[in-house]
């Protein structure tokens, strides 16, 4: 055995990994240096000549890596807002007022086993949770979410979202008939009737606000209710808002049409058979669902992230904090201890009981909460995008929370009611809504 | 009304879960919040002792009189260290008072045939009380008859009118003693001792005697506390101390 042999020999695990995972990472950072020096800007020429292709593979990853805290969020808000209308309290033993209960919830589901029942058609069952949230997220890409802030605009936008929407019912009918189980596949055929049905008042509805505004393009849609909120299609598309509401509610399976995994009656449905991360891929896909369908209503409907009335008294800062000279360094470096004591004092003072470090703490987390007030304002008034998303964020929440209202009152409809409501009273409703329309914007020219 | 206008009842059913979002919840997170009792719980029941080891309770029967549940009951002697005056609702009291569960607690059963109060004939409280309708709101006029019946008032007399009247014993015995023309003992026993204490010679000329034959001069005047009333007093004392715990003591 050679010197080196044994020296190896001798390291403890972690050790081998080091000294394997070091010269690995040395090697690859001075050959990523070398690169960039050498093929630098060849990079950047083929980068921005392929600007588009870019553009879509960071939409993607931020739409990805936003979809989980948004499902989280969600799923934080349906347990406490039931819990509080049942008159209990609800999640309140992790973080502030347990509001990182969901985020444990999301890190049992990784840690449980991933088992894959006997009989199965184990490609299919893998790849259905994959579809059906990649179909929800892929319907993010195209929804605006501040001036400038969208994935793609694409002139077929509305088209676009109701094709990658419709893909997950693809992906619960996988899930069910791959499950080899007969409750899951009746789950699925369930949703698969279900989304089918409602597809078509949802998008025949949609079709007034098409005509009105004359593009699929959702970013054109919401340019196009710019002003005040007298400006917005809701109040010129009432019948539509409803039927696209109802609609949106059975397409994202929620409350009172939730048929497809009816928790009291076929065990989750389609999802019967998934456990670990694969069911938490079905249940993260049902939370951005209904972020999805509350963001497309506010698209629609509300105006998207225009604001509801313009700011009567516009507001301008100059800042120059450079003109400060050095005095800028001296106060980074004072203010923070300052702003600390000066709001520590008044509760030091008041309260003789507190000790000092107590009242230090409040004043610190007093400081932090002014100061990010402040930068929020500060930003509020400087750029056009955190207002768009202020205000889109706002509204999406609003409608979030009515579908969790909606969730903790109303019961389950029978899946004769559901379909027959369907074809019975929406689809001719929204027949109508087209045709008034229609004719209004003939009789009117617009 | 919700059956004519589609939806109604959604919105009215909408309308109270948002109403019940602001109301004020029901759990009680435990550990951190005790829950509230009942409005009438008042804590544990205990007799406190004091450093002296003998028991506080001085048998005033305000706590039980103040009982919001009447669940106190209790027992003590009177004046005269008789173990009989009790407070409580009969039903419990009479349980409590039962042979087994006076075994079961360690305390003494009483013998069946050890008649506490002397015997008498009823029949005058009983006419009493039947003039006064068995009414304890006229409780004074029937313990007056009963004083002119027998000349005092017995405590099987007592007793009786508290079994006939509902009334307890503590009350009768309360408003008895309240009233300076109401006696628990015969007037002559009183006439009488005040007799014998009369034909003695007074406890002075034993001294002024012993004080003569001992040194041979004049007689002291006396100014201390006879030694015998002392010692009947230290007694008594060391009786109080047992009281409501050993077996009633015999009237004296």
């Amino acid at each position: 055995m050679t010197v080196v042999g044994r020296a190896w020999n001798r390291l403890s695990l972690p050790g081998k990994l080091f000294f394997t995972l070091a010269p690995l990472l040395l090697v690859t950072t001075i050959a990523v240096i070398a690169i960039l020096v050498i093929f630098g800007q060849l990079i950047v020429d083929f980068l921005a000549a392929n600007l588009p292709i870019v553009r879509f593979v960071v939409a993607v990853t931020a739409v990805l890596l936003m979809s989980v805290p948004t499902a989280f969020l969600i799923i934080y808000m349906e347990m406490k807002v039931i819990a509080l209308m049942n008159l209990r309290l609800g999640p309140d033993r992790v973080g502030p007022y347990g509001s990182l209960l969901s985020v444990v919830h999301g890190l049992k589901v990784l840690m449980k086993e991933d088992f894959t029942p006997t009989g199965v058609d184990s490609i299919v069952f893998t790849l259905a949770p994959v579809v059906v949230y990649l179909a929800s997220v892929m319907s993010l890409l195209v929804i605006p979410f501040a001036p400038g802030l969208f994935g793609q605009d694409l002139n077929v936008g509305l088209l676009y979202f109701f094709a990658v929407g419709g893909l997950s019912v693809v992906g619960l009918l996988m899930a069910g008939w791959s499950s080899f189980n007969k409750y899951s596949l009746l789950g699925g055929l369930r949703s698969a009737a279900q989304i089918i049905s409602y597809e078509i008042p949802l998008t025949l509805s949609v079709v007034g606000v098409l005509i009105l505004a004359g593009t699929m393009s959702l970013n054109q849609i919401v340019l196009d209710q710019r002003g005040s909120f007298l400006d917005w299609f809701a109040f010129k598309q009432p019948l539509g808002l409803l039927i696209f509401f109802i609609a949106a509610t059975a397409e994202a399976n929620r409350t009172p049409f939730d048929l497809t995994e009816a928790d009291s009656e076929i065990v989750a449905g389609f999802a019967t058979e998934y456990s670990g991360m694969r069911f938490g891929f079905f249940f993260f896909a049902e939370y951005v669902n209904v972020f999805i369908m509350s963001a497309l209503i506010v698209s629609l409907f509300f105006g998207g992230w225009t604001a509801p009335f313009d700011w009567p008294w516009p507001v301008h800062i100059e800042l120059n904090p450079g003109g400060l000279g050095i005095g800028l360094l001296i106060l980074l470096a004072v203010a923070p201890v300052v702003g600390t004591l000066v709001l520590a004092a008044p509760f030091w003072v008041a309260r003789s009981s507190m000790p000092a470090w107590q009242a230090l703490i409040i004043g610190f987390v007093l400081l932090n909460l002014l100061i990010g007030l402040g930068l929020f304002a500060l930003a509020f008034l400087g750029w056009e995008w955190v207002v768009g998303l202020f205000w889109f964020l706002g509204k999406t929440y609003g409608f979030v929370f009515t579908f969790v209202w909606m969730r903790g009152t109303l019961p389950r409809v029978r899946i004769d009611q559901l379909m027959g409501f369907a074809w019975k009273w929406l689809l001719p409703a929204s027949l109508l809504n087209l045709f008034v329309t229609a004719g209004a914007v003939v009789v009117l020219g617009r | 009304m919700s059956q004519l206008v589609p939806g109604l009842g959604l919105a009215r059913g909408m309308l109270l879960t948002l109403r019940r979002f602001f109301e004020p919840k029901a759990t009680i997170r435990y550990p951190e919040e005790p829950p509230e009792g009942s409005p009438k719980f008042r804590g544990r029941l205990q007799l406190l002792y004091d450093e002296y080891g003998t028991l506080k309770c001085e048998t005033c029967f305000q706590c039980a009189q103040a009982c919001p549940i009447e669940c106190i009951d209790m027992g003590g002697i009177d004046t005269k260290n008789r173990y009989h005056i009790h407070w409580g609702p009969p039903e419990t009291y009479g349980e409590r008072r039962d042979e087994s569960a006076l075994r079961r607690s360690g305390r003494p059963v009483p013998d069946p045939a050890y008649e506490h109060f002397g015997p008498i004939d009823l029949a005058p409280v009983e006419a009493a009380l039947a003039e006064y309708d068995y009414d304890p709101k006229n409780l004074l006029p029937i313990l007056e008859a009963t004083q002119q019946a027998y000349g005092y008032l017995p405590v099987a007399a007592i007793k009786h009118i508290s079994n006939m009247s509902g009334a307890w014993y503590a009350m009768i015995y309360g408003t008895a003693s309240y009233y300076g023309h109401l006696r628990f003992e015969k007037k002559g026993d009183r006439e009488q001792a005040a007799a014998v204490a009369a034909s003695r010679p007074p406890e002075s000329s034993y001294r002024s005697a012993l004080q003569a034959a001992l040194m041979g001069g004049a007689p002291v005047e006396d100014t201390t506390q006879p030694p015998a009333a002392n010692k009947a007093r230290g007694s008594s004392k060391v009786r109080g101390s047992s009281k409501g715990r050993g077996r009633p003591p015999r009237a004296n």
